[in-house]
């Protein structure tokens, strides 16, 4: 339904009372950040060990493992956080709080906000774990200095914002927390069809087509460029316009599938 | 002025199955008005209609004096809704949700505690305010429910089943705050129900929905009456039973009735039992018992329907 011509109340209040709610309720149920947390930490830990010599192939621009397995976990968890906005809509829409928080006289980019930027917020915890498990830990190296670690967060709360907005979309659509279902097909799929895990250089047919092409290989690009270099325009500026066209594009998607919660 | 509530051929389809069928309504300020019918009726999605929530298939509606489906967002700040099974996030306390509901319709914060602190106080959840709502019965939800409802003061409030599922003593306590707050503050409410003594109790004006269409509209009084007189039974003496009988033929259609007891269709009403009395007194018959018993809402609805509410035959 549209959201007719009268003042609404200030999106940005609803945005933050959303977070808010949504940053109460991980405080609840702190299980709820496991899988976003310890996914990437085994990931980067058992990766990092298990393929130590994977270095030594073409294309992999730095000798330790965990330099380049670091930005890959980095982006799962982040892209698990994202999640997160899908499982607090699906929640609410079963248990029927949703309707309470569509019959307020709000924006609905203002209630989406509030998911997309508790997500956020989430993302920060996973990002940080690994960075502490990649550096302390596994002897992981950053030339790219400040200016690389800010990369890294860029890039993830970049990924959960569209990971969030791509979810949000699908729970708005079939209404149930079941449809996550679908968002961790598309997520893992998207993930894994890009250099996440090995170099353009080592992906052979369809699969180097598919990497070459997908938005997230840029946005990995941007995460890692900190752990194997200086960080460079070249890489960031492909991996900025890949994350902001993902983000119009989820965004939008999102939006729009918010009707469908009215049929 | 426009009545509160306005609806013209109201309907909405879903596939092929008409869940309200062009429904007319007409609430007046400050009146209770009760939407009365069985589960599946079309009452919830009158509601979900009336609030914004789902889009109409046909007809029109106007709220507080804004249509629905054009001005949805001024409708909305009018309007307190507390829809069916008090949906709230068990995780949060009762002050947590109210203030996030002060939020969602725009209550500055300073304003906003002390409103929170108000409702938590008019709806007897003071104490239990930082609790978790998970650890609430059921009838503390549904309050905290209504009290999220109310935190704009809303010209129109909707209440979709306030008291399914609730214990005796929780749904008698929510009808007294229902009352003290159309009394109190002149707050139009739109109470669907599926029992009848709920309607009957609360409300001063029925419609009575039955496969998405409405069957009967008006008081609960009305409604009774226009079904048939109510029946006076009064028990005699065997000695005085011929006599009994002669008198009381004179206001009413004998009715069937037990050994003793002589049953009437009172035609003149309920106020007419005093002549049915006085007739008795002066004929000198001692009367041992007197029941009178008015048509019920079920009456009503199997009038109406040819079911019974609670699913027997009329």
């Amino acid at each position: 339904m549209s959201s007719g011509n009268a003042p609404h109340v200030p999106s940005l209040a609803v945005v933050f009372a959303g977070i808010h709610r949504g940053l109460i309720r991980l405080q609840r149920i702190p299980s709820l950040m496991l899988p976003a947390v310890l996914m990437p930490v085994f990931f980067v830990v058992a990766f990092s060990g298990s393929f130590a010599s994977i270095v030594e192939l073409e294309g992999y621009e730095t000798d330790k493992a965990v330099n380049w397995m670091t930005a890959w976990a980095v982006m799962q968890g982040s892209a698990f956080s994202g999640m997160g906005a899908g499982g607090l809509a699906g929640t609410d829409l079963e248990n029927g709080f949703f309707d309470r928080l569509r019959v307020a006289p709000t924006r609905p980019m203002a209630l989406i906000g509030g998911l997309v930027g508790y997500c956020v917020c989430r993302a920060l915890i996973p990002i940080t774990a690994v960075l502490i498990v990649a550096f302390a830990f596994l002897g992981a190296d950053m030339p790219g200095g400040a200016l690389g670690i800010a990369m890294v967060y860029l890039s993830g709360i970049g990924m959960a914002v569209v990971m969030s907005f791509l979810v949000l979309g699908i729970v708005f659509t079939f209404k149930t927390l079941k449809s996550l279902a679908i968002a961790q097909i598309i997520m893992f799929s998207s993930m894994f069809l890009s250099v996440g895990q090995a170099p353009i250089q080592a992906i052979e047919g369809w699969l180097h087509h598919v990497a070459a092409i997908n938005p997230i290989t840029n946005v990995i690009r941007m995460c890692r460029q900190g752990f194997l270099g200086e960080v460079t325009w070249s890489i960031t500026q492909p991996g900025l316009i890949a994350l902001f066209g993902m983000m119009v594009g989820t965004g939008i998607w999102a939006r729009i599938r918010y009707k469908k919660v009215d049929a | 002025m426009l009545n509160p509530i306005e609806a013209t051929n109201l309907s909405r389809s879903f596939g092929d199955i008409k869940a309200v069928d062009s429904i007319d309504l007409s609430v007046s300020s400050g009146e209770v008005f009760g939407f009365l019918g069985p589960n599946g009726a079309g009452k919830s999605t009158a509601v979900r209609m009336l609030t914004t929530l789902l889009k109409p298939s046909g007809g029109s509606a106007q709220v507080a004096g804004f249509d629905v489906v054009k001005n949805p967002s001024t409708v909305r700040k009018k309007i307190g809704v507390a829809l069916q099974d008090a949906a709230i996030d068990p995780l949060m306390t009762g002050n947590e949700l109210l203030r996030l509901q002060c939020v969602l319709h725009g209550l500055p914060k300073r304003s906003s505690s002390v409103r929170c602190g108000e409702l938590l106080e008019r709806v007897g959840l003071t104490v239990a305010g930082d609790r978790r709502v998970g650890t609430y019965s059921g009838g503390m939800r549904r309050r905290l429910d209504l009290a999220l409802s109310l935190v704009h003061e809303p010209e129109v409030l909707f209440l979709d089943e306030p008291t399914t599922g609730l214990d005796p003593t929780s749904r008698i306590a929510l009808w007294e705050e229902v009352r003290n707050l159309n009394q109190d503050l002149g707050t139009t409410v739109f109470l669907t129900t599926q029992y009848l003594e709920e309607a009957d109790q609360l409300a001063e004006r029925i419609a009575i929905i039955d496969g998405g269409k409405i069957v009967r509209e008006g008081s609960p009084s009305s409604l009774k009456s226009a079904v048939g007189a109510p029946t006076l039974r009064i028990d005699v003496s065997e000695n005085d039973l011929p006599s009994a009988r002669t008198v009381m033929n004179r206001f009413g259609e004998e009715r069937p009735a037990q050994k003793n007891r002589i049953a009437i269709g009172l035609i003149s009403g309920t106020p007419g039992i005093t002549d049915v009395m006085n007739a008795l007194a002066d004929s000198g018959i001692e009367i041992q018992h007197v029941e009178l018993d008015e048509p019920s809402l079920d009456d009503v609805f199997a009038d109406a329907t040819g079911r019974r509410l609670e699913g027997g035959k009329a």
